[in-house]
């Protein structure tokens, strides 16, 4: 129900909620009554809300919504709050890579100073007869590797570290 | 010399004008593609299509080799190529006789000619034709720097194979010469391949009018009356009009039988522009003569009655023009709207985007010359030109109301368009006065630019309600708490 | 279906003297029910500030669904236990919305004794879990305890329906195929640390978040074993080595995003369709209810003016209207949801009890869910009565009422004394939600009667020991008597013991039905079946 919207650079966040009778936008600034009907017309649509009634034309893009409303063409852009949140998982604050498991060490692709970007190995390692590269977490400088090529490691022995994110 | 088959050698809107009245005139048509193109009206209705490739988009359509093999693949007996592009390239006019295939425009000749600025403002000033006090480097290399200090401050700078506006440099001051001098070298090398340069003297204020002519290359030259084009921004046109709001009869008669007489002077073959700056003393000055047509010919085609296409056409095919001086009357006022697709607020950075609605304005006065397709995809490929609003009214105010009430019905959802700001040019009141020069847009720009009323509260309720998932996920709460709303016992 | 008519005087003496004392009352429980949701002490509010948490309720707010009604339970439960330290036991539960589903929510209170368990808090939780088994509600736990308060650990761990019982609910709504997720947004110890293990899905905060089964002291007192939080059970390690952890979440934002995310997946099951018409708000305002409920619990007033201002459009068709006028029967609606109301006007009699039974066999036959508002001080005693069986009477009622199928909702509204609060499903008889009015009372008997009582078997064994008293002795035993007894039966007690599922002011009643019985309707009506009726 929470959508971000971006008009002329600014974001507003805000809520739809529908109190049984008829669509309420919540926005920081106060709620907004409101009512969209189609006209007919291709993307044609009455709007009703803060007491005046627009006739409008409309279209959904995927990241963003056009209107045309008393001569004038505006772009809202649309967030989902959520998606924003969920795009910045699979560990935000991954500083360091963690074996899980015991093994050794094969190669090893970066020294500490080193510029690495996401996804870019780093080190080889093999635990169970299995080799497995592993990655860097996300863009940083390469702060320490723990471990040299044939070193043995154990579980939870961090293999590399990253310098903190700079703020 | 009369043809069946045109290939047009362009895209976009010029292409499905062009087409249009070549269909009109029983000829076969074609058009060319490039494989990475987005379909628009001039697909639809050319009779063959033409696919074409390239290293880029634009690279394809300037590919001579190519697209001669591409004319003689379809038999196309004749090639129209608009603006642009090889419009106004000797070498592909050439390519096309060695091909046996009819080239709508001048010959090889004129164009070469007037395509080399320097060339034709000498050609012009020697037949005693008025030329802004000027210093050609050419003249004498070593004096050029001298000779420009003695044309007089404000100058400006122009490469010699420049052209469209580009490469251009203002010198107010002494102390700035040099500099200039070489930086604008270096753009002439980097843009057109030839660092010459030639300086004029700058007009201050100057209102920018050119003549639409056109000669059967007999030694028949007609005029088509005068466009004024001094809504500019960075030396590109955005609004023409006809008649110009600043001169009298007399001064429009002058201003076009002296471009006629250009015309006559290379015996002219074809549609061609003879641009003039026009000085606040009404004086006026040769600035360039484009070798083709123009953008902006609807307005004249609106206030004459008069196909530029079809006349075109008819040259070509030896049937000379339809028409003399005195049959080619200019009523009412007409004025042509670029619409581009950029963002005026971004300092009109070219915008991108897929065209969810398009919805052209129509009535009595109004002509779209469209050349994208609702449904379609708007990229950087090429020009942001995406179309052209041209309006026809009995007087200039009823011109500009029809022109603001079109500008403002006009929908494009999707991508963003100068629209917006088209509608603060022509509601200002120096546009409406006529009061205006090529400075205008820049001296104006936080003006044109500023935010209208603060709509957001009504943005953000359409864009709720128009978004499916958003309207579901809150009807699913169900009917009794969302009555309830934010309850806390 | 026809409106009550109201005989209320709304510019009467005693309807504005009952408003008055009752708006005495309101503003109390009102500062009580914030005081409890959220002031804590500024060292409480900065220690989880310094730890990266958000508050249990700005984490609801992030979990919820913005505009949405919240039923919370118990907010003042253990008011008057642990020297009113330990507001709402700790722990904040209640029903809520949630991506447009009905859930039931379990959330410690870290800002209240690092949100330990005591006593209270565990029979908190266990009731809110029953709510979810016996509703069919699906179960959103927010994780977040310092674990089981030691000093009362006999209180805490042992007993059937104790610490345990969380667990072993748990498990009964897993088998159930009621689904559970926990967002750990701190500690899971020891026991609370099967909270998450036991959820379908579990989400652990970063940083704040942990899991294990013996915290870094116990593992080194233990083992002697040195280990870290984190590494011992936090989130990196729970979710990509353990695999404890279904989700790793960056933020609390994230977790509850997620948790939202997860929600969204589930399949709606259909509810449990039974009569309803479109909503209407009661002809007379809710809030005339103040008027209404007299300041004296003694004095006698007419139910159906209470229920006037309670059902939809104050209509209400009575059943039976003159006979056993003592029990008023009918049916209304409730937000649309068709119900069938008892309601005491006066102690029961042997015809009411028959009514009342036999009205309640008629609503479980067509799947009418009821609600019961008791003001009842007993049954009628007297050997008439004894000689009509105004025992066995009772006990048909208690027979129809304790084996209805339809789901039950009380409200004790004034007095609930002896038999009568378990002919009108008082607290033993598995109302699915159970609410008290500010004034309301509960006992065996009212507490003059029980004073009395009490002080009669001392005074009678003193005068046996040969000893005459004076007034003021007289009056010196019983008053102390009166006075705990007063107490003892107050709705403030009640609460604080969990006894209910919390103090309503009463213009909330409509509300707080609407979303019992709405949420009840996640479980199936069973087919009516009953025990023996003593005929």
């Amino acid at each position: 129900m929470q959508r971000i919207f971006q008009i002329d650079g600014e974001e507003t966040e805000c809520w739809l909620g529908h109190d049984g009778s008829q669509f309420v936008l919540n926005t920081p600034d106060g709620t907004v009554a409101c009512q969209l009907d189609p006209t007919g017309l291709p993307g044609g649509y009455t709007l009703r809300a803060k007491g005046v009634v627009r006739e409008l034309r409309l279209a959904v893009g995927p990241e963003a919504t056009f209107v045309h409303m008393d001569g004038r063409t505006y772009g809202v852009g649309r967030v989902d709050p959520a998606e924003r949140l969920a795009g910045r998982d699979g560990g935000a604050s991954d500083d360091r890579l963690v074996a899980p498991m015991p093994g050794v060490v094969v190669s090893v692709a970066v020294k500490p100073g080193n510029t690495v970007e996401e996804g870019q190995p780093l080190l080889v390692i093999e635990s169970m007869k299995l080799e497995t590269t592993l990655t860097a977490p996300r863009d940083g400088v390469v702060a320490e590797m723990p471990f040299a090529e044939g070193d043995s490691f154990g579980l939870k022995d961090i293999l590399a570290q990253l310098a903190p994110e700079e703020e | 010399m009369s043809f069946s088959k045109l290939l047009v050698v362009n895209r976009g809107e010029i292409a499905a004008r062009v087409l249009r009245t070549a269909k009109a005139r029983g000829l076969a048509t074609a058009v060319l593609r490039h494989v990475a193109e987005q379909e628009g009206p001039a697909h639809l209705i050319a009779d063959e299509i033409v696919m074409i490739d390239g290293l880029t988009p634009v690279a394809a359509y300037l590919d001579i080799p190519q697209i001669v093999a591409a004319a003689k693949k379809i038999g196309a007996d004749a090639v129209h190529p608009g603006y642009g592009f090889l419009s106004e390239n000797a070498g592909f006019v050439a390519a096309l006789e060695e091909a046996g295939v009819t080239f709508v425009g001048p010959t090889s000749e004129t164009i070469d000619l007037m395509g080399d600025k320097v060339r034709a403002r000498a050609f012009v000033e020697e037949r005693g034709f008025p030329v802004a006090p000027s210093a050609i480097e050419d003249d004498d290399p070593e004096t050029f720097v001298e000779r420009a200090r003695a044309v007089g401050y404000p100058l400006l700078i122009k490469p010699s194979a420049g052209g469209g506006g580009k490469g251009m440099r203002v010198v107010r001051e002494d102390s700035g010469l040099e500099a200039e001098i070489e930086t604008a070298r270096r753009e002439g090398e980097r843009y057109f391949g030839d660092g010459r340069l030639f300086v004029e003297r700058y007009i201050e204020r100057p209102r920018h009018i050119e003549v639409q002519v056109m000669g059967d290359g007999q030694g028949n030259v007609v005029h088509f009356w005068e466009r004024e084009c001094s809504i500019q921004r960075r030396f590109q046109k955005i609004i023409e009009e006809t008649p110009s709001p600043a001169l009298s009869l007399e001064q429009r008669q002058d201003i076009c039988e002296t471009a006629a007489g250009i015309a006559r002077a290379v015996n002219y073959r074809g549609a061609g522009t003879v641009e003039f700056i026009y000085a606040q003393d009404g004086a006026f000055y040769f600035l360039e003569m484009n070798t083709r047509l123009q953008v902006e010919h609807p307005v004249t085609e609106m206030v004459t009655g008069f196909d530029l296409v079809a006349e075109q056409l008819r040259i070509a095919a030896g049937e000379g023009l339809s028409a003399v001086q005195a049959d080619i009357p200019q009523t009412g006022h007409s004025i042509e709207l670029r619409i581009c697709a950029e963002d005026a607020t971004a300092d009109f950075r070219p915008a991108i985007g897929d065209i969810l609605l398009l919805d052209e304005p129509q009535g009595e006065g109004v002509r779209v010359d469209s050349g994208i397709l609702d449904g379609g995809k708007v990229t950087t490929d090429f020009d942001p030109m995406l179309s052209k609003l041209i309006v026809h009214g009995r007087d200039r105010a009823q011109a500009i109301a029809r022109a603001r009430n079109a500008v403002q019905n006009y929908v494009i959802l999707g991508v963003t368009t100068n629209t917006g700001y088209l509608d603060a040019i022509l509601s200002h009141p120096d546009f409406a006065s006529g009061d205006v020069s090529t400075g205008f847009l820049a001296e104006q720009s936080e003006m044109l630019t500023a935010p209208g009323e603060d709509v957001s509260d009504l943005l953000m309720a359409a864009a709720a309600l128009s978004d499916d998932r958003l309207v579901s996920d809150v009807m699913q709460i169900p009917k009794m708490h969302r009555k309830m709303g934010g309850w806390r016992n | 279906m026809r409106r009550i008519e109201s005989l209320v005087d709304t510019n009467a003496a005693d309807y504005k003297a009952n408003y008055a004392a009752m708006s005495v009352r309101l503003k109390e429980f009102h500062a009580r029910q914030h005081a409890a949701r959220f002031e804590r002490p500024q060292r409480d509010i900065d220690r989880l500030a310094r730890q990266n948490k958000l508050g249990v309720r700005e984490r609801l707010k992030l979990l919820l669904d913005p505009g949405t009604p919240f039923l919370e339970f118990s907010t003042l439960a253990a008011c008057r236990e642990y020297d009113g330290a330990v507001p709402g036991a700790a722990v904040v539960t209640g029903i809520g919305i949630v991506q447009g589903r009905e859930v039931a929510i379990h959330a410690n209170d870290a800002s209240v004794k690092g949100g330990a368990w005591y006593p209270h808090t565990v029979k908190k939780i266990v009731r809110l879990l029953d709510v979810a088994l016996e509703n069919r509600l699906p179960v959103i736990h927010i994780c977040d305890s310092a674990g089981g308060f030691l000093p009362l650990q006999h209180g805490v761990f042992p007993d059937r329906y104790l610490g345990g019982r969380v667990f072993r609910n748990q498990v009964k709504l897993s088998q159930a195929n009621i689904p559970q997720i926990a967002v750990v947004g701190g500690h899971c110890t020891a026991g609370g640390a099967y909270v998450p293990t036991l959820s379908d899905y579990n989400i652990i905060i970063e940083g704040t978040g942990a899991i294990f089964l013996g915290g870094p002291p116990l593992v080194k007192a233990a083992t002697g074993e040195e280990v870290g939080v984190q590494e011992l059970g936090g989130a990196v390690m729970h979710t990509s080595v353990s695999g404890t952890g279904d989700y790793r979440a960056a933020t609390e934002q994230h977790a509850f995003s997620l948790a939202r995310e997860i929600v969204s997946q589930w399949k709606r099951t259909p509810k449990t369709i039974i009569e309803t018409a479109s909503y209407e708000e009661p002809y007379y305002d809710p809030t005339e209810l103040y008027g209404i409920i007299p300041k004296d619990r003694k004095t006698q007033f007419d139910m159906r003016e209470v229920l006037a201002r309670i059902v939809d459009g104050s209509r209400f068709h009575e059943y039976q209207p003159d006979y056993g006028t003592t029990m008023v029967c009918g049916f209304a609606h409730i937000w649309g949801f068709k119900v069938g109301i008892l309601a005491n006007n006066g102690v029961l009699f042997n015809d009411s009890s028959l009514k009342a039974a036999h009205f309640m066999q008629l609503c479980n036959q067509n799947r009418t869910p009821l609600v019961f508002f008791q003001n009842i001080t007993g049954y009628m005693v007297g050997r008439e009565y004894e000689e009509r069986g105004i025992a066995k009477d009772g006990a048909k009622m208690l027979m129809a009422q304790g084996g209805s199928v339809v789901p039950k909702f009380t409200v004790i509204a004034n007095a609930s004394y002896g038999a009568g609060n378990y002919g009108m499903c008082g607290r033993a008889w598995d109302a699915r939600t159970l609410f008290m009015w500010p004034q309301a009372e509960i006992g065996v008997m009212g507490a003059d009667q029980a004073a009395n009582t009490m002080a009669d078997v001392k005074i009678r064994q003193l005068q046996r020991e040969g000893k005459e008293l004076s007034e003021e002795e007289i009056a010196a035993i019983r008053d102390p008597v009166l006075e705990k007894f007063r107490r003892d039966v107050e709705a403030y007690t009640s609460t604080s013991e969990l006894w209910d599922d919390g103090i309503l002011d009463p213009a909330d009643t409509r509300n707080a039905l609407g979303m019992s019985i709405s949420a009840s309707l996640n479980a199936p009506i069973d087919d009516p079946h009953y025990g023996i009726f003593r005929l």
